[in-house]
């Protein structure tokens, strides 16, 4: 009896294993802890600072930093490290709901097209192709025609557009995943399609999937400044990663910093989502074992 | 293995692009100046600033459109420097007293200059612009600029025979107004007189042409090779999204220019043009809206800036069909609340001027003492509101704001968000829209207060006021309707003596001030780089898409 | 595999019919027309103008005719390029897009995917972080930042490369990069990604104690296998450069067609935005069918039926 109680092991969950492991990742713990910190920022800016993000001072237009404007003055005097945490409202939303929608779309049908085969699979596969082949900026020149310059516009259109990868990377995946023993097993032993793709094919498909999801919300944010940059962004006064850039783009020979400073910000930001995502990825893998 | 046939593949593939793209060499670039020679190279380089849709005279209608236009052909008329009327290919200005207009003003004879020539030698004739007009009129061309030219006989008639037999095309082009009564006369007929139709016709579309050149060659004739001109230079070469040259003209009939060649690039990019000018690939560039103050410090660029005033005047613009803005207390309070004269110097650093009426500074009929009652005053304006009824600003139905996205536009938009908030309490939606789409909504007269700019097609209040403010008037999305003042503008239209007309006009701009269906916020001042080495540039308020595009045949280069 | 190849090629012709379709509505549908400027047409002028180029028939007539002139290599014609036809115009642009798409391309994975085994090889090294720092800066840059950041420093303060255009190496080594930075960063994490993935399974710990070197597991075994999730995002990622970014091709004045293209859509230039979008359509097709291809012969598992 003692030695059967020795032998048996502790109860592990696929989920459980992760957080243990990614709580041992020291820098994904930083990764979100910036992030965390960004988003209290961007939460709490208007306790913090005196300034709203529209506020005007026609008197210290384009300034550079100082002690009243730690990162200077926009073009009509408007206080920049405000405005940038501002921004991060929008970025961080853009971000992960325009993500929350690809995963939404791009998963499961690229999860069930893998997994039927077949012509349904090919059916799926043109529809995506014809995704594909469409111009985007037509669609979202359009849908900002019909829904105007507002935050939900954003993630519908970067979302919209955005769900194909995800799609063909999940279904790669389940393709390849598809044929391993253990899934020829798991049939043998008489479990269905749903079981098998919930329990096995999709946790085990997330790591590429989860790599290119954080590399996609720093995507989204630029997508958000490609559109603003295009002239169909989101509507000012309010203060996105995106439209600072553009401002900023729009006086580079006389004011760099006002570029610069964004983009420093949505690389910080990007740096903190990859090692979040990095080691989220290693956690979920349950072949390595470090 | 694989490696090395991935990697060699890799290598195959790189080589066979660099070949690639250094064959396509050649080109491109065109970096001027050469080695220190005898004699300066005289080939200006400026930034066309895009691909134009087209270059022929008859069809075009864009500012990168007309500039090629410029320097390739010559009408009957043009302009001076200081804007007023010169006789180009025609011998003189045809005025009543040199029998050049009939006496009730309806009959226009031109007559030419014998030794006007065409750049392949042949003879510029009256026929060549009896060609052109009646092309220009024709339905089939579908020219944007044909409505202009409404005033001659019969041409509304043949314009609008798009669907009609080609018997009844035929005879409705014969009875245009517009005859060739030998090779150096050409008669025009009005059905109305016109006092300003001698400024149209010095503009671009009615230039002549050459009709076996475009019964030969069709749509085709725009190229290089083809296109024929009787300017002072000719279009040697056109790298389509790239840049056009053009080289000075040999057989021009008048003074030769002094430039070799001139090359149009396209960068589209205001930063790219600037960063261009200062590699010393560009002779001229634009500076992007808000950098100026920075290029005014700066010790080597603040010596090569060129300022003058252009013919546009910026505007909000109010649909006085849609509340608030109907009433016009509202109007007048926004227009008395927003402190132009802070946006012109510290927004825009000085460059321009601030707007108090709406014709500029520059044009016949620019009054200087229009407007005062709407200098920037809160008080005022808050009190005004008050008259209307709005003392309790929340009252007021939320105001959009709409314009196209630009950088200029974004500025102006932002900053009057904050002079509402901050002056009145309004909050002001912005909504920038696409091109497209905004032009659109405004030709719809769908919106609530939108941003109105203005250029002059010809310097004259003609082209300023009817067109937007008449009632009912093509270019009128305001809704304003004024019967008093569309009884001016049908007096001024027909109204001979200049001075007259003129008057008429200002009281006219009077009216329309006083009921405030626009807020004029500023005129733009233009503000450009040009290198020291060129010299003999005559910039007008005509401009088109380059600095002293009218006059590129006087520019020379130094060292 | 032959078979599939030859259903897949002509499937493409549904596809691009589709596309075409619903791109032709959406240009209809979206407000503003190629008329439409701020100093408006006269009504006559515009009548003629629709008359002219056929937009006054119904809509069903007009997709008909874009169709029909398609089917006979006639792809219409431009009105923001009046003077010359759409398939001109078009067989002007591609090559210099599509040249700079690939050269872009190559870049990203001459840079990306060394970069990318070798920070997995040396997992948790010196170089994994700076190849992840590398990799972060230039996926954090958005393309214009970076394009106006080079064209500063190389064109205006040391003036050893020319601000644009098309004619040679140094026009098209800045757009490039600037086109390949971003793709260069992205296959950089995922190769490494998936390396790691690859280098811990079962097999390679076979192999290893099997002997074998470890180069020859290197390149024969893991390689192949981390580069299943890399193809799978090459090729969007090539679709997308060659596509043409309308914002680096902006910045640096290179006459392709993704200016063209976006410039066409803004416009209202349905003949131009049309023509573009069959090859576009066409490219992104072909493209997909060699990654899929690819896919198959990278990964012997991968059957398909």
């Amino acid at each position: 009896m003692a030695v059967v109680a020795s032998t048996s092991q502790p109860h592990h969950t696929l989920w459980g294993d992760a957080f243990i492991r990614l709580r041992r990742n020291r820098l994904a713990i930083a990764g979100g802890i910036v992030i965390l910190l960004i988003g209290l920022g961007a939460i709490f800016v208007p306790l913090i600072s005196p300034y709203g993000y529209a506020k005007q001072d026609l008197d210290a237009i384009l300034q550079g930093p100082s002690w009243g404007h730690p990162l200077g003055t926009d073009a009509l005097g408007r206080d920049v490290l405000t405005r940038l945490f501002y921004g991060a409202r929008i970025s961080l939303a853009v971000g992960l709901f325009a993500q929350a929608i690809v995963l939404a779309i791009g998963l499961p049908v690229g999860a069930f097209s893998a997994w039927v085969g077949g012509r349904v699979d090919n059916i799926i596969m043109r529809l995506v192709d014809v995704m594909y082949a469409f111009p985007d900026i037509l669609l979202i020149i359009l849908l900002r025609a019909i829904l105007g310059g507002t935050i939900y516009m954003m993630f519908l259109a970067i979302g919209l557009v955005a769900w194909v990868n995800v799609a063909r990377l999940s279904r790669g995946q389940i393709l390849s995943l598809k044929q391993q023993d253990f899934v020829t097993a798991a049939r043998a032993m008489g479990a269905s399609g749903h079981y098998i793709t919930l329990r096995h094919l999709l946790p085990n498909s997330l790591g590429p999937i989860i790599v290119a999801v954080t590399f996609n919300v720093p995507r989204a944010i630029f997508a958000e400044a490609a559109l603003s940059y295009i002239g169909i962004g989101i509507n000012p006064p309010t203060p996105s990663w995106g439209n600072m850039i553009r401002d900023g783009y729009d006086v580079i020979f006389a004011a760099p910093y006002l570029m610069i400073f964004p983009a420093i910000a949505i690389g910080i930001l990007m740096l903190a989502f990859t090692f979040l995502g990095d080691g989220l990825r290693d956690a979920l893998d349950p072949r390595l074992r470090r | 293995m694989r490696k090395i046939a991935v990697s060699s593949l890799f290598a195959i593939l790189v080589t066979v692009i660099l070949v690639f793209t250094s064959a396509c060499g050649g080109g491109g670039g065109g970096d001027g100046g050469g080695g220190p020679e005898k004699t300066v190279s005289q080939v200006l380089r400026v930034n066309l600033a895009g691909e134009p849709a087209t270059i022929d005279p008859n069809k075009a209608s864009w500012a990168g459109e007309y500039t090629p236009v410029w320097q390739v052909f010559q009408g009957l008329l043009g302009f001076n420097q200081d804007l007023t009327l010169k006789a180009v290919v025609a011998r003189e200005i045809p005025s009543v007293a040199n029998g050049g207009i009939s006496p009730d003003g309806k009959t226009y004879t031109f007559k030419l200059r014998p030794d006007a020539t065409w750049s392949d030698g042949t003879k510029v004739t009256a026929k060549d612009f009896e060609y052109s007009i009646k092309r220009l009129l024709s339905p089939d061309l579908a020219a944007a600029y044909a409505s202009f030219y409404f005033d001659i006989v019969g041409a509304e008639a043949y314009n609008g025979a798009g669907d009609k037999d080609e018997t009844t095309k035929a005879q409705l082009k014969n009875s245009v107004g517009v005859k060739a009564l030998d090779d150096l006369t050409l008669q025009i007929t009005l059905a109305q007189p016109r006092p300003t139709f001698l400024q149209l016709m010095a503009l671009w579309p009615t230039y002549p042409l050459r009709e076996d050149i475009i019964t030969q060659y069709g749509d085709r004739w725009t190229e290089p090779s083809h296109y024929i001109g009787n300017g002072p230079f000719i279009l040697t070469d056109w790298v389509h999204q790239d840049h056009m040259t053009f080289k000075a003209n040999p057989n021009y009939w008048g003074t030769k220019p002094k430039l070799t060649e001139i090359q149009m690039k396209m960068i589209t990019d205001v930063n790219a043009e600037i960063a261009a000018y200062r590699n010393n690939e560009l002779e001229i560039s634009r500076v992007p809206t808000g950098t100026e103050k920075a290029i005014m410090a700066d010790p080597g660029l603040s010596k090569e800036i060129l300022r003058y005033p252009a013919l546009i005047t910026f505007a909000l613009q109010f649909n006085v069909t849609k509340p608030p803005f109907d009433n016009v207390k509202v109007r007048r309070a926004l227009v008395t609340a927003v402190d132009r004269v802070s946006f012109v110097d510290k927004v825009r650093n000085g460059v321009g001027e601030p707007a108090l009426s709406w014709i500029p500074p520059g044009m016949p009929g620019y009054d200087p003492d229009l407007g005062k009652e709407y200098q920037f005053n809160p008080a005022k304006a808050k009190q005004l509101l008050a008259e209307a009824g709005y003392a309790d600003v929340s009252k007021l139905p939320e105001i959009k704001f709409q314009y196209a996205d630009s950088t200029g536009n974004r500025l102006i938009a932002q900053f009057l968000q904050g002079q509402l908030k901050d002056n009145l309490g309004i909050n002001l939606t912005l909504d920038p829209m696409e091109p497209k789409a905004f032009t659109t909504l405004v030709n719809n007269e769908n919106y609530d207060s939108a941003w109105l700019g203005w250029s002059a097609d010809y310097p004259d209040p003609d082209n300023w006021l009817p067109e937007l403010f008449g009632t009912g008037a093509g270019n009128n999305h305001t809704g304003y309707s004024n019967p008093q003042f569309d009884a001016l503008a049908k007096q001024a239209k027909s109204e001979l003596d200049n001075t007259k007309r003129l008057q008429i006009w200002a009281e006219a701009q009077k009216i329309v001030m006083a009921d405030a269906p626009i807020a004029p916020v500023f005129y733009r001042e233009q503000f450009v780089l040009v290198k020291p080495s060129v010299k003999g540039l005559k910039t007008t308020g005509m401009d088109g898409q380059i600095v002293g595009d009218l006059f590129l045949a006087d520019v020379y280069l130094t060292e | 595999m032959l078979k599939y190849i030859i259903k897949r090629i002509l499937w493409i012709i549904p596809v691009l019919l589709a596309v075409a379709f619903i791109t032709f509505s959406l240009m209809h549908l979206v407000p503003g027309g190629p008329w439409d400027r701020d100093k408006q047409l006269a009504p006559q002028v515009v009548e003629n103008l629709n008359h002219k180029y056929g937009l006054d028939k119904p809509f069903v007539v007009q997709f008909k005719d874009f169709l029909w002139n398609t089917v006979h290599g006639n792809l219409g014609v431009s009105y923001s390029y009046q003077d010359r036809g759409v398939t001109n115009i078009l067989l002007e642009g591609l090559p210099k897009t599509a040249t700079l798409g690939i050269i872009a391309f190559i870049l990203a994975i001459l840079i990306g995917i060394p970069l990318g085994m070798v920070a997995a090889l040396k997992q948790n090294s010196a170089v994994d972080y700076a190849s992840v720092l590398f990799s972060t800066i230039f996926a954090s840059i958005p393309g214009f930042v970076l394009g106006i950041l080079l064209m500063i420093v190389f064109s205006v303060e040391l003036h050893w490369l020319p601000t644009g255009g098309w004619g040679g190496i140094k026009q098209i080594i800045m757009p490039a990069f600037a086109l390949a930075a971003m793709s260069a960063a992205y296959i950089a994490r995922i190769t490494r990604a998936s390396m790691l993935e690859v280098m811990h399974q079962d097999y390679i710990r076979t192999a290893r104690a099997k002997g074998l070197s470890e180069r020859v597991i290197l390149f024969r075994h893991a390689l192949r296998n981390a580069l299943i999730p890399v193809t799978t995002v090459a090729g969007p990622e090539l679709a997308f450069l060659v596509s043409g970014s309308f914002i680096i091709e902006n910045l640096f004045s290179i006459p392709g067609i993704g200016r063209l293209f976006v410039q066409g859509i803004f416009a209202r230039d349905y003949g131009l935005v049309m023509g573009a979008i069959l090859f576009y359509a066409l490219a992104v097709a072909l493209v997909n069918l060699i990654v899929d291809t690819l896919y198959a012969v990278v990964d012997p598992r991968i059957r398909y039926e």
